[in-house]
Order: structure tokens, then sequence, then C-alpha cells
């Protein structure tokens, strides 16, 4: 039995008015849609003591007021707990989402679309603010030039495109068809098992136009008989033999539920194509790209550098740039700004002599060489330094050596490059002998060089690159190279010198020069010297063989007065007496006129004149003959400039003032031409009457030790 | 790719940039005559197979 609620039926519309004031207060924050839900035990709980009524009975009471309430909607979760559904708006609406006002839609989906035949609907005349980049057709063939694409087929080639075109269908077909085409020259075969009962196919092929086989199965009901497959072949009309299989009927037990299963051919493969693997280089040479690359580089190697060196030079783009032997893309090359330029050549002038690019890196940019970047910042350093005009590279390959305009020149300034390159010129005319003693292999396996010091290279430092010279020293890195800086080191004095190369161009010869001081201090004209390679390309050792100390009167140049004079030496080198440019043995030697240098360039006038000084008169005074050894002739040649022995002979052969006298062995006859003066014999007949002791030289200007006895 | 198609330092020469670039670092004219050579032989004899 039911107690009945207390509140009678007047009593309800109170009782949900006072729920909705309470639902609506507990929703007071609520939108006004917003659903408010209370369940109904908390509402019975909350309210029964209020009405003083039991819980049960408030329950009853609650579900009736609110159930005739249009405010209240009715809940039943699936925990059979029921809930009142209320907003503040007094009846609780769901939300509608659907949004009709879309903009997206409305221009998408218009309701009125404009015919699309109107092509001004859809393009717009007006000029786009980007300018699109449109795709330019490029023909097939300047593709398959440039290697972008392969040449199309030939018309031979037509079927196996048709061929592979069925294949790719027969690949796209579903395999419930009944119809499974077999494509080109693979051997077509079909087995077709029956499925659920058992049935014959008769495999067809058709493909009446090119070796390819359509194989067209037909399903027959009647038969009990396991499967029977028939694959038959047509005849192909094209004259190329296909290698057409023909798959005999096999005749296989039927497999009861087995399902159909065929078996697609394999892709035919593209025939292979012959074509040329052999090229030509602009010289005409054929190079076979089927040869292994060491082979090629072994024979065409200096052939082929040298066309790619060309080609890469040749690009316009120059996408590809050199520095030396080595490349590098032209976009990976770093810049270097007037700053950084500026910064370099203050450390070299600073250092006061030409420097490593190594050094460069490390002192100027701090750039650490176990940086991954390390040999592309060098590589950049160099690149960017070559194509500034105030450096000059002065490195050999594997050392490369930046100088700067300031930097003190290397070997002083009494020689100058343009009269020494003159001078020298007969190393580039075919009058080099160096290597009549020393050849290149044996120069290049021992590492050194050995040779007579002349008074000329003595007293200048100056060393003519003569062919045995050029095959110890390194040669340019750069096309345009003009000099490099070599150092020379010492071990008999523990001295350094630095030496610049000077590299022959044209018709003029190269030298060396710098090694005026170590000459001076520890050497004198005729000792033998040897030039070895040291540990670094641009490192080197000089070397002397050492003797007991020797004093002797020897030639010197008495820079003041312009003028030879003999002058007593203290020195501890051996030297080749016959050389040695002594009082003793050429007493003569001090009349030479000290000729400026650029007219010592002219080798028969000097000629002239040191056979004339040196020589004996052996004829008239108005007839004058003169007589000399070419021992002599070569000593007193060298104290006015350097000159090989060929070039004194060949001088001699194509003069001729010059004749060897056959009554006098040996010797050499100058018979100057008539009307010429001898100018010089008569300053040197006067000069005659000096004694040798009367010559007072100067100081040198090294401080030799011979300075000390002059005084 | 037919040799005869081959100019001999255009042709290519985009790999060849690719490679030294790949690379990062300066080379020698004799390794990158060898690396051309081996993309050229690569270029044709790819074709041809």
């Amino acid at each position: 039995m039911t107690v009945a609620p207390t509140t009678g039926a007047a009593d309800q519309p109170t009782l949900a008015e006072e729920i909705y004031h309470l639902m609506v207060a507990q929703g007071a924050l609520f939108a006004l849609d917003a659903p408010i839900r209370q369940s109904l035990p908390n509402l019975a709980v909350f309210l029964a003591p209020r009405h003083q009524l039991d819980v049960n009975a408030m329950r009853e009471a609650i579900e009736v007021a609110l159930g005739s309430d249009e405010r209240f909607q009715r809940e039943e979760h699936p925990d059979n707990e029921v809930r009142f559904v209320t907003s503040r708006n007094g009846v609780y609406v769901p939300r509608v989402e659907i949004d009709t006002h879309s903009f997206k839609q409305r221009l998408q989906d218009p309701d009125k679309p404009l015919p699309i035949d109107d092509i001004s609907v859809v393009v717009s005349t007006s000029r786009p603010a980007i300018m699109a980049i449109e795709p330019v057709f490029i023909s097939d063939y300047w593709q398959v030039q440039a290697g972008l694409a392969t040449e199309p087929f030939a018309e031979e080639d037509e079927f196996v495109d048709d061929a592979l075109i069925a294949a790719e269908l027969s690949e796209d077909a579903p395999v419930d068809l009944p119809v499974v085409a077999a494509p080109v020259e693979a051997p077509a075969e079909v087995v077709a098992k029956a499925p659920v009962e058992p049935l014959a196919e008769v495999v067809k092929p058709v493909a009446p136009k090119a070796p390819v086989e359509v194989v067209k199965p037909v399903v027959a009901k009647a038969p009990v008989e396991p499967l029977v497959e028939v694959v038959k072949p047509v005849a192909p009309k094209a004259p190329v033999e296909p290698p057409v299989e023909v798959v005999k009927p096999v005749v296989t037990k039927a497999p009861v539920e087995a399902p159909v299963e065929v078996v697609k051919p394999a892709r035919p493969s593209r025939p292979p194509v012959e074509r040329g693997t052999i090229f030509t280089l602009a010289d005409g040479t054929a190079i076979d790209l089927r040869r292994p690359t060491k082979e090629l580089l072994a024979e065409h190697g200096a052939v082929l550098a040298q066309a790619l060196v060309d080609k890469l030079e040749q690009d316009p783009l120059r996408r590809i740039v050199s520095f030396g032997r080595r490349y590098f893309p032209e976009v990976n090359v770093i810049n270097l700004g007037k700053n950084d330029l500026r910064k370099i050549r203050d450390y070299l002038l600073e250092r006061g002599e030409p420097l490593l690019d190594t050094e460069l890196i490390a002192d100027v940019f701090y750039h650490n060489p176990r940086q991954s970047d390390y040999e592309g910042v060098r590589f950049s350093l160099n690149y960017r330094l070559h194509r500034e005009k105030d450096f000059e590279f002065v490195g050999v390959e594997g050392a490369s050596l930046w100088s700067t305009k300031g930097l003190p020149a290397i070997g002083g300034k009494r020689v100058k490059a343009a009269e020494m390159g003159q001078i020298t010129s007969y190393l580039v005319e075919g009058l080099d002998d160096s290597l009549l003693e020393q050849s290149v292999e044996a120069i290049r396996q021992t590492g050194s060089v050995t040779r007579l010091l002349t008074f000329f290279e003595w007293e200048h430092g100056v060393l003519p690159l003569d062919a045995s010279l050029a095959a110890l020293l390194p040669g340019p890195v750069l096309p345009d190279q003009r000099s490099a800086v070599l150092r020379f080191d010492s071990p008999q004095h523990y001295s350094q010198a630095l030496v610049e190369v000077r590299y022959p161009t044209g018709n003029r010869g190269g030298w060396l020069h710098g090694l005026e001081e170590f000459f001076h201090a520890h050497l004198v004209p005729g000792a033998l010297v040897t030039l070895a390679r040291g540990q670094e390309t641009n490192m080197f050792t000089i070397t002397y063989a050492e003797a007991a100390e020797t004093s002797d009167r020897i030639l010197t140049f008495d820079e003041k007065k312009n003028k030879f004079a003999f002058a007593n030496v203290s020195f501890f080198a051996a030297v080749d007496t016959d050389q040695l440019p002594s009082q003793s043995r050429f007493a003569r030697l001090n009349r030479l006129k000290a000729f400026p240098m650029g007219e010592r360039r002219k080798a028969e006038l000097i000629l002239e004149h040191v056979i004339e000084t040196m020589g004996e008169q052996i004829g008239s005074r108005t007839a004058p003959r003169y007589t000399i050894s070419l021992d002599d002739l070569f000593v007193g040649y060298n104290t006015l400039r350097p000159g090989s022995l060929a070039l004194i002979q060949s001088l001699l052969e194509h003069g001729p003032e010059f004749a060897l006298d056959a009554a006098l062995p040996g010797l050499i006859v100058y018979t100057p031409a008539p009307g010429s003066t001898p100018t010089e014999e008569a300053e040197a007949e006067e000069t005659t009457e000096e004694t040798p002791t009367d010559v007072q030289p100067t100081r040198r200007r090294y401080g030799g030790r011979y300075a000390d006895d002059d005084e | 790719m037919d040799a005869k198609m081959i100019t001999f330092g255009e042709t290519a020469l985009d790999k060849l940039l690719q490679w030294l670039r790949s690379s990062g670092e300066p080379k020698d004219i004799d390794e990158l005559l060898r690396q051309y050579l081996e993309l050229l032989s690569k270029l044709v004899m790819e074709d041809s197979e």
C-alpha cells in the first residue's frame, strides 16, 4: 500500500513552480537555452524535509507535479535514474547546429551557377599579381640530347608497345573475367581449374596482329570430364620472329572446389637496344666508355683532364671554379669582404713575409682544421685572394703562400727583374747544358742538385733557373704565376733564407734570388753547393762541402767605386781552384768593366770585352788579335753575367771574329773587326800599372770575414 | 643514352656538380675526371642494357 502524497492537486503547480525556481537558481549562469538537469532523487531528498514528507512520498508528488508541467521534460537514463530538464527560457529546446549561412557553401555551390562555357566567368581577364611560370615545352629530341629522356622506340618496336599495353590491360582485368589476354612474346599459359563443377575450358588465342596471344576460355557446363585446356596460337603476321611457344593442352584431374587460377605471364622485358658507347673528343680521340675507368685514365688521362678543364673554364655559368688543380662549386665558395681582405693584408705586412693560407685561416679567421668546412674555407680564401689585385700567389703545389703589396723585396733590388729575365734568356733558347752532368731522373730521384758558384751568382745571390734546378724545384701552380717563394735552410749554420723563384715567361729565362747574404757570409766563387728538397714542398736545404780555412785574394766588387778588385778573403769551403777568381789565377779579372745590367744582356758585347781584357794580345796595335782559353773565358764571362758553356761556344761559332787557331791548340783567337777601336784596351794598359796591393775594397755589406782583413 | 650524343665537359655536368657539392670539399682534377667518366659510363651503359 502506497502512501498518498499529502500535497493535493492544487499544490502541484506550486510545487512545480518551486522546483522550477530552484533549478533556474541552479543554472543562473547558464545560457538561456542551456539545459538545466536535476535528478528526481535529489529533488526528493531536498524537498522532503521542507514539506515534512517522506522521501518516497515527496518523490511521487514531484513526479506528478513536474509530469504535468510543460516546462519540464522527463529523461530516463540507463541506470533507471529519472531526471528533469528545463532551461531559463522555460522549455528546453535542443540547439540546432545547422548553419545555412556558409560563405564556403555559397561560393562553391551557388544557388544559380553561371554557365561554365563562358570563360570570363572562371578566368579573370586581369593580370594576376604573381606571375606564374609557364612550363616550356622541350621537344623529345633535345631531351634525349640532354640525357633527360630516352629515345622513343623505333618503328619495329611498335608491336612491343602494343604488347605492353595488352599486358597491362590483362593485369588490370579482374580475375573472374573469362577472357585472359596473354601478351607478347612470352609464352602464354593459362591454367584454369574447375571451380565447383567440373568443366572444360577451351582457351583460344586471339591475336592476329602480332605475336600477341589472346587466350579466351569458353566455359561449358555439361561435361563431367575434368578441365581441358587448349591453347592454340595464331601464327603472327609480323616478319619478326617471335618466340612463340605453343602450350599443349594439359589434361588435369579435376580438383573439386578448386578456385580459378590464372597464371599471368611474366611482364615482357624491353628488348636490349644496341647503342654506341664510343664518343669522340675534339681532337679526334675516341673514348670507349665500356672500358674500365682506370684504363681510360691511364691511356687518355692527360687529354681528358685538359679537355674537362677547358670545358669547365668555358662554362658561361662558371658553376665549377678552380684554384690550381682543385675544383669546387662556385655557389659553395665563401665571399671575402673588404674588411676581411684588409685584415689579411695587415697581417701579412705585420709578419713581413709571405704566409701560408693555413696560417691566414688560423690567425686571421680563427678557423680550426678540424671543422668540417675547413677545406672549403681554404679553397675560398685562395680563390678569392687570387682574384684580388693587392695579393699575389707565390706558393707551390701543397703550400699556398700569399704575398701583398708593401712586403720587403726578397733579394734586394740590385738586379731588376726585366734585366735578369733578358740576361737568362739563353736558358729558353736551347743553350742550357746543366743536364750534362746530372740527368733529370737522377735529380728527381736524389732530390738534390750540386753546382759550382760563379762570381756573378755569388755576388748577386742569383742562380739561373736552368734545367737542373727546374727539375728540382716545384713549378708554378697557376698559369699566370710569375714567382714562388721558397725557404732554404742551412743545416750547417742553422739559418734560413727566403728565396724567390722567378719562372721563365716567353723568351725570358727564370732565376732564383735571395741567397746573396748566405753566399757572402759562408762561400766564395768556385764553391760547390748542393740544393736539396726538404720535408715540405716549399722547404729546401742548401749545403756546401766544408774544408780547412783558406785565405786568398779573390775578386770582389766595390759598389761605391763600381769596380772589380781583389781582396783578402778567408773561407772554409771546398772550391774548384780553376773556378776560383783568385788574383794568382786570373790577374786581369779586376780590369773587367762593370757594365750596367742593361748592357750585360748583350752576350756578344760581353764576350768581346772579356776576351779583350783577359786574353793575350798576339797581334799588333793596329791589328790586334787576342787569344784566351775556353775555361778562362768561362770564368771571365760569368763574372759579368751568367752564361753557360753552350752559350759561349754558340757565340764563338756564330761570330766571324772568333776562330780556333791550329797553331794554338785549345785557345780561341779573337780578331776584332777592322775599324773598331779598342777603347777598353787603353784603359787596360793604364790599369796594368797598378799593383794589386793598392786596391782597397770597401767594407762588405753583410760583414763577411774578409772585411776585417781589408781594414 | 647513345655515346654519340655526349659532348665531353657538357653532358651530365649537372650530375658532376651535384656530386661535387655533396662531397663538401674541393676535389683534385684527377678525382673529378674519374668521377665524370664514371657518370658518363653509367649513363651510357644503363640505357644500353
